[in-house]
């Protein structure tokens, strides 16, 4: 296929890859106080395309989504802390942790629907924290802390490469078979089932990639931490986050994740040093007014009002 | 090879309402069932039993000489058998083509490739003269078209027997006798099987060969359209004796 034709194809797709690339080449030289705050966006980012496989592709809300990060952050405090492995081998094993759980969780909590899905994914949470608290290998309640040195660019490439492999998984699924089956999903299971669609293994599959996302990231995110607490590793304030960041930028979409997470993060990072936990009343105005007046969030509005990138963006 | 799909002796029961009772109906490929009854007779649960929607509380689902009742409705499509809603369900946010490419993806006609499965939702959109509405969203389709694209979807699906609900019902007399010719014309193009849930005589007992009639759950007769509409259980039951004046 010559080089045109796909880029026609997929501007979006390509547009997020020239992103990644150009952040990629000028790594090594941003400043190191750009680059911390680029490693919390690309975090948020890649939070946002994990709750974005479940939530925005099949429309099952996961209030619990947290579970896969802080699992996946012990799965990698552990690993680090109690067998001497690499960080980055324990990034692979907080994926590991959150695909398995995700699979566990999914398997049950997937035969619900609606508001009752929120419930059961919310209670996983809770119930994991609680698990976690007691747990004496896993530090008692008191959570693990590690000396680990300051590596900012390696704590850039990880998340970088983590949020390339999703936002590529996002494009697979979105087209082609799979894709053409989530739609119907989440537009009507039952209608999707009486024309042959396996819905509940369609579903098990994209959540089980998001628990493998979220296991990821919170890992990553405890990394940059260098230590791992029960309390902020399973803050329920995360769940909202990433479902906020993908109500802000388009359910299902390819590129709302990452301008949702831009629209969260900003507020985020500006209250922390001004009046902490003032950002969430911004984020909540903002996902409040998206969810009444654009619920197809920013690439459902820059569709809908600007002809032209119709065809361009997705 | 035709294929056949049979409920047999079926009981379904609803907590303490017996929606079915000892019913056993057959629909070969290439054979137009009718199935004609009383509001709230079981005429909607016969057919979700037979779909794999409903599980039967007694008695058997028979497709091809292999038990399917337990099976789950999408692999009952897998088989070559597919349902319509009384009510139809488009997806709303996809186009009328879309709509048809699901069908074609996950049926039983086991394309893979979307461009594949586009190019074959277009034939049967020709088939059922939806063509000229393709690019439409489903959302934006009257209750008639979305009835013949609910219809079309599960051609679309490459089914061998059709489990029709109502395709007929709401319709002028013109457009029920374009309904009946399209209908007919379709079903002799692909020759599948179909059992035809309707409260329409005229559409039932024109394109049925054979027609079974239930009444709370109970089968009380079946035979080809002129039998049923001279059987005085029938006549006392549901057609009354218009009906049954006009049928002879």
């Amino acid at each position: 296929m010559n080089f045109g034709r796909l880029l026609r194809s997929a501007p979006t797709l390509w547009g997020l890859a020239g992103f990644l690339v150009v952040l990629a080449v000028w790594g090594p030289w941003i400043p190191t106080f750009v680059l911390t705050l680029l490693i919390n966006l690309l975090l948020f980012a890649s939070l946002a395309y994990s709750m974005n496989f479940i939530a925005g592709l099949t429309g099952y809300v996961s209030f619990g989504h947290v579970v896969f990060m802080g699992t996946g952050a012990y799965a990698w405090g552990y690993v680090v802390g109690t067998f001497g492995w690499h960080p980055l081998a324990g990034i692979v094993a907080g994926a590991a942790v959150g695909l398995v759980l995700a699979l566990g969780i999914g398997s049950v909590a997937l035969r619900f629907r609606g508001v009752y899905f929120a419930i059961a994914t919310l209670v996983t949470a809770l119930a994991a924290r609680n698990i976690i608290l007691v747990i004496p290998a896993l530090g008692d309640g008191q959570g693990i802390i590690l000396n680990l040195g300051f590596e900012p660019l390696t704590w850039f490439y990880t998340i970088w490469v983590i949020l390339g492999i999703q936002v590529g998984l996002t494009y697979w699924v979105t087209h082609g078979r799979i894709g053409y089956g989530l739609r119907a999903i989440k537009s009507d299971e039952d209608a999707a089932k009486a024309l042959g669609v396996d819905a509940a293994r369609l579903k098990l599959f994209v959540f089980a990639f998001s628990g493998l996302f979220a296991g990821a990231a919170g890992a990553l995110n405890v990394w940059t931490l260098s230590g791992v607490f029960p309390e902020p590793a399973f803050d329920l304030l995360f769940s909202l986050q990433m479902l906020a960041m993908v109500i802000i930028g388009g359910m299902g979409t390819l590129l709302g994740p990452l301008l949702g997470a831009v629209a969260v993060y900003l507020p985020h990072n500006y209250f922390l040093t001004v009046a902490v936990g003032a950002e969430f009343i911004v984020i909540g105005i903002l996902v409040t007014f998206f969810a009444l007046v654009v619920p197809q969030g920013i690439v459902g509005a820059l569709r809908r009002y600007v002809p032209t990138l119709r065809g361009i963006i997705e | 090879m035709t294929i056949t799909i049979a409920a047999v002796e079926v009981h379904k029961r609803f907590g303490g309402v017996l929606a079915l009772r000892d019913v056993s109906i057959s629909v070969a490929e290439g054979q137009v069932v009718g199935l004609i009854g009383p509001n709230g007779s079981g005429k909607s649960t016969l057919l979700n039993v037979m779909a794999g929607v409903e599980r039967p509380t007694a008695g058997r689902v028979v497709l091809d000489g292999k038990r399917v009742d337990g099976l789950p409705a999408h692999r009952i499509v897998e088989r070559g058998v597919a349902k319509t809603h009384q009510i139809p369900r488009p997806f709303l946010g996809m186009t009328t083509e879309d709509n048809v490419t699901v069908a074609a993806l996950y049926g039983s006609w086991k394309v893979r490739d979307a461009g594949a499965a586009r190019e074959q939702a277009r034939k049967v959109l020709n088939l059922i003269g939806l063509d000229g509405q393709a690019d439409a969203l489903a959302a934006s389709l009257t209750v008639q078209t979305r009835k013949r694209l609910e219809f079309g979807r599960a051609i679309a699906t490459g089914a061998r027997i059709l489990l029709l609900d109502e395709i007929f019902a709401g319709l002028s007399p013109d457009e029920l006798r374009e309904a009946i010719r399209l209908f007919t014309h379709v079903q002799e193009e692909i020759g599948f099987g179909a059992l035809v849930v309707e409260h329409v005589m005229p559409a039932v007992l024109t394109i049925s060969e054979h027609v079974v009639v239930i009444e709370e759950g109970r089968k009380i007769a079946a035979g080809t359209p002129s039998e049923v509409v001279r059987d005085p259980n029938v006549i006392e039951a549901y057609l009354g004796t218009e009906a049954a004046r006009a049928a002879t």
